[in-house]
């Protein structure tokens, strides 16, 4: 079996507590956007977009931002 | 039909991301990593995607618009009994999808063609309604276009025949170009005359 070396592992933990982030904040924004779809009505839009939408696209940037920024 | 494809994408990057989270260290191999890229970014933004299109495609329901109570008068004179009240006649009729009769015959509204402007007007009514104060009466903030007409009415033999439509080649040209509005020109001036519904007698469909 292969040994990770020390240094690719600090670096897996800081990348996975950050996918960890995002992954949650993308499950939160999929489940508002969820409720809001079973909901017809002009405010069921306002929670789609502001709340739901907000969360699904701080998720996908912290994400992304994880992917390109340097580990400590 | 669009809801349950959202939510079964939806619930496909739940699944993806949980096993992100469950075993995290998946993503050290190369079938981890497109996981992660699918559950974290492609599937998110898909489901993002389809979801507005749903909310957008709902909104041109006719329960939709008459969910504001500025526009419950609007909603009640549709079922006015007088055929010469333009809009009850259409709906009663189906000469416009009952489920969509706003939207069908007001496609620049808002949300759907008017761009930016138009809407940041839907944001607008939105706050008109929850925080501020509608406008009484309400109005429309361009003049009614005849293309809203003509998307159904143009090339049809009633309206292409019609003795007042065709008794001159240039009042034809006129509708068509808009110069001459079929809605306040005197002659299909009866809309939804929302003033009025208390002295009308009203049309009850069978159950």
């Amino acid at each position: 079996m292969t040994q990770i070396p020390p240094g690719v592992q600090s670096a897996h933990a800081f990348i996975s507590k950050r996918l960890k982030l995002s992954g949650i904040l993308i499950i939160a924004g999929l489940l508002v956007e969820g409720v809001s779809l079973l909901w017809n009505h002009p405010l069921s839009f306002v929670v789609f977009l502001g709340f739901g939408g907000l969360l699904l696209a701080t998720g996908i940037v912290l994400y992304l931002w994880a992917l390109v920024s340097r580990v400590p | 039909m669009l809801t349950a494809a959202v939510l079964v994408l939806a619930a496909i990057t739940v699944a993806f991301i949980a096993l992100l989270i469950a075993r995290p260290e998946i993503t050290l191999a190369r079938g981890g990593k497109i996981v992660a890229f699918l559950g974290l970014f492609i599937l998110p933004v898909f489901a993002g995607m389809l979801g507005f299109a749903n909310h957008l495609e709902r909104s041109k329901q006719t329960s939709f618009c008459l969910s504001c109570h500025v526009m419950g008068d609007y909603g009640r004179s549709l079922y006015v009994d007088n055929p010469s009240y333009i809009p009850a006649a259409h709906f009663q009729n189906n000469r416009v999808p009952r489920e969509e009769a706003c939207y069908t015959c007001h496609t620049d509204y808002t949300l759907y063609t008017g761009g930016i402007k138009a809407k940041m007007r839907g944001m607008h009514h939105l706050y008109a309604q929850y925080i501020g104060k509608p406008h009484q009466p309400i109005k429309l903030y361009t003049p009614y276009n005849n293309r809203e007409c003509l998307h159904c009415h143009l090339g049809s033999r009633k309206f292409e025949e019609g003795a007042v439509h065709s008794a001159d080649p240039q009042i034809m040209a006129d509708i068509k170009s808009n110069k001459l509005s079929c809605t306040s020109s005197g002659c299909h001036d009866s809309v939804h005359n929302v003033s009025q519904l208390d002295h009308v007698k009203y049309w009850k469909p069978q159950p």
